[in-house]
């Protein structure tokens, strides 16, 4: 029944356009920063992944977001519309729980389609060194697509309309995006750094964007970059900073999908 | 088969239905009738597990709707007013879901489809179809497998005649297999050639119920039931309860039955 459940969700996902969108703009988008990228440092002299995947991994941070928070928001507001869905043998959790995993698929997918045929044109171009972190990239973009998706369906079931939804979608991606980065810098200016390591670490946490930013830096060594949260972090968590973000990214998607099928569980449709 | 005591439900300030008790037995057909508003959606959506109830308690082939909530609906189909599907769903994709969640074979289903007329609409998207093929495909779903209970909320909309005789023969062929059947309806038509009992509904509280004979007794319309089903002056029946609900509220209502304590 679990696995009729996810089809449907899943076939509802595959045909939505802005799957097929997502994937033709992420891949468009992801060429061109790679292209760029490589012609601007030179794709003689710099080999490998490294230099555009940093740059692809701020398009990551800013597009995937943006995209899982709509889309969620949008899902799960449609949960108030699935009034012959609900009256089926089966739970509210399952269907929410069904719908995140569906849309993680096809998103998920459109991403690997981004992201692969960026990284066919870089191991082209530039060769294939640091093939292995690239995948690791693209690992970190499926967990931020997996937790933000997450949120938006808890937005959109406990905003009830699309359009409501959708507004508040907005405003989270910004906060998450911009808005934690604005309150780590106030941190930073209040507090020595010292005393602001911890802070700033919990910070990081708090924000799945962030995590994500922070440890797809790491994984290409680019640290001296990573801002003042990824400073703190390696400070105070040292080699353990990158398993503790992948598990702040998990306890993302788990803890908002749990909350809204607790809440889509309790309401009137 | 389906057993409601004293359920009631609140939105805010508004008293949606006030307490209702009613018993429906397998192989019988209830209508609910009223103006909008009345409870009859509320009285069914509680029931299919879709709101929660303020109050009261309701249980479909003795489970309890609400603490067994998906045992329950496994004895029972449910036909919302609203399409309740996402509207890119493809038709096959519906019936697949509905076949595991009942536990039927997909086969099964399918003939079933066949059987409603729109085994050529397996690969369609469901906004494509039209009022009356959404409208049985619906109620296709609603009816597969052996439910014990079946709930339909305005089961003849977006009809046409032909399309209004073939839902009504659904509703039998389900009868027939010993299904209780609770429905809602602004077609008094349907409601005069279909119900056992019928229930006139005001403002969230029933204010008649009886058979049709019984209820143009209490209304005081001349008919008798060998004057024969087809044309029988329900409209007015109808509107003379409704305006005795409206003129009385507040007031014991009209017991015709002595199952249906209002």
């Amino acid at each position: 029944m679990i696995r009729a459940l996810l089809r449907f969700e899943l076939a509802a996902a595959r045909r939505a356009r802005t799957v097929t969108l997502f994937a033709a703009g992420f891949a468009l988008a992801s060429l061109a920063v790679a292209l760029v990228g490589l012609s601007a440092g030179g794709a003689v002299t710099v080999q490998g992944f490294t230099r555009t995947s940093v740059s692809l991994l701020q398009l990551v941070v800013w597009v995937v977001p943006m995209m899982a928070l709509l889309t969620g928001a949008v899902a799960g507001a449609e949960c108030h519309e699935l009034e012959f869905v609900v009256g089926l043998p089966l739970t509210r959790g399952q269907l929410l729980a069904a719908r995140w995993a569906a849309w993680t698929l096809a998103l998920g997918a459109a991403l690997f389609v981004g992201l692969g045929s960026a990284g066919i044109a870089i191991a082209l171009l530039a060769g294939a060194a640091d093939g292995a972190r690239y995948l690791a990239l693209i690992l970190v973009s499926w967990l931020l697509l997996a937790a933000t998706l997450a949120l938006g369906l808890a937005i959109g079931v406990t905003a009830r309309t699309r359009a409501r939804a959708v507004g508040i979608a907005i405003v989270t991606w910004f906060v998450l995006v911009v808005g934690v980065d604005l309150v780590a810098i106030g941190v930073l200016a209040i507090l020595p750094p010292r005393d602001a390591g911890w802070g700033l670490s919990l910070l990081l946490l708090a924000d799945p964007v962030d995590a994500a930013r922070i440890f797809g830096l790491g994984l290409f060594r680019a640290d001296a970059i990573a801002g003042p949260t990824g400073a703190a972090l390696r400070r105070v968590l040292g080699g353990w900073g990158a398993w503790v973000l992948v598990g702040g990214l998990v306890a993302w998607t788990a803890l908002p999908l749990a909350l809204a099928g607790r809440w889509f569980a309790r309401r009137d449709l | 088969m389906i057993e409601i005591r004293g359920l009631w439900k609140r939105f805010g300030d508004l008293l949606a239905l006030e307490p209702l008790d009613l018993t429906i037995h397998a192989g019988e057909v209830v209508a609910l009738v009223g103006p909008n508003g009345a409870g009859k959606s509320t009285a069914l959506r509680i029931l299919a597990g879709i709101l929660t109830p303020s109050g009261g308690s309701a249980t479909i082939a003795g489970r309890d709707a609400v603490t067994e909530a998906v045992a329950a609906r496994r004895e029972l189909g449910y036909l919302p007013q609203k399409l309740g599907v996402p509207p890119t769903t493809v038709v096959g994709d519906l019936l697949e879901l509905v076949a595991a969640t009942r536990g039927i074979p997909f086969a099964q289903a399918t003939a079933a489809l066949v059987e409603a007329g729109l085994g050529d609409r397996m690969g369609a998207v469901v906004a494509e179809l039209s009022g009356g093929q959404r409208q049985r495909l619906l109620l296709a779903c609603a009816t597969l497998g052996d439910v014990r209970a079946l709930l339909l909320d305005e089961p003849s909309i977006s009809l046409d005649a032909d399309g209004a005789d073939e839902v009504r023969e659904s509703i039998r062929a389900a009868v027939r297999r010993g299904a209780a059947v609770l429905f809602a309806s602004h077609y008094l038509h349907d409601v005069a050639l279909l119900a056992d009992r019928i229930i006139v509904m005001v403002h969230g509280r029933v204010t008649a119920s009886g058979t049709l004979a019984q209820l143009a007794a209490a209304a005081d319309v001349p008919w008798r039931e060998e004057d024969g089903v087809p044309d029988p002056p329900i409209e007015r029946i109808y509107r003379v309860l409704v305006q005795r609900g409206r003129e009385h509220a507040g007031r014991t209502p009209l017991r015709l039955l002595k199952d249906d304590a209002a």
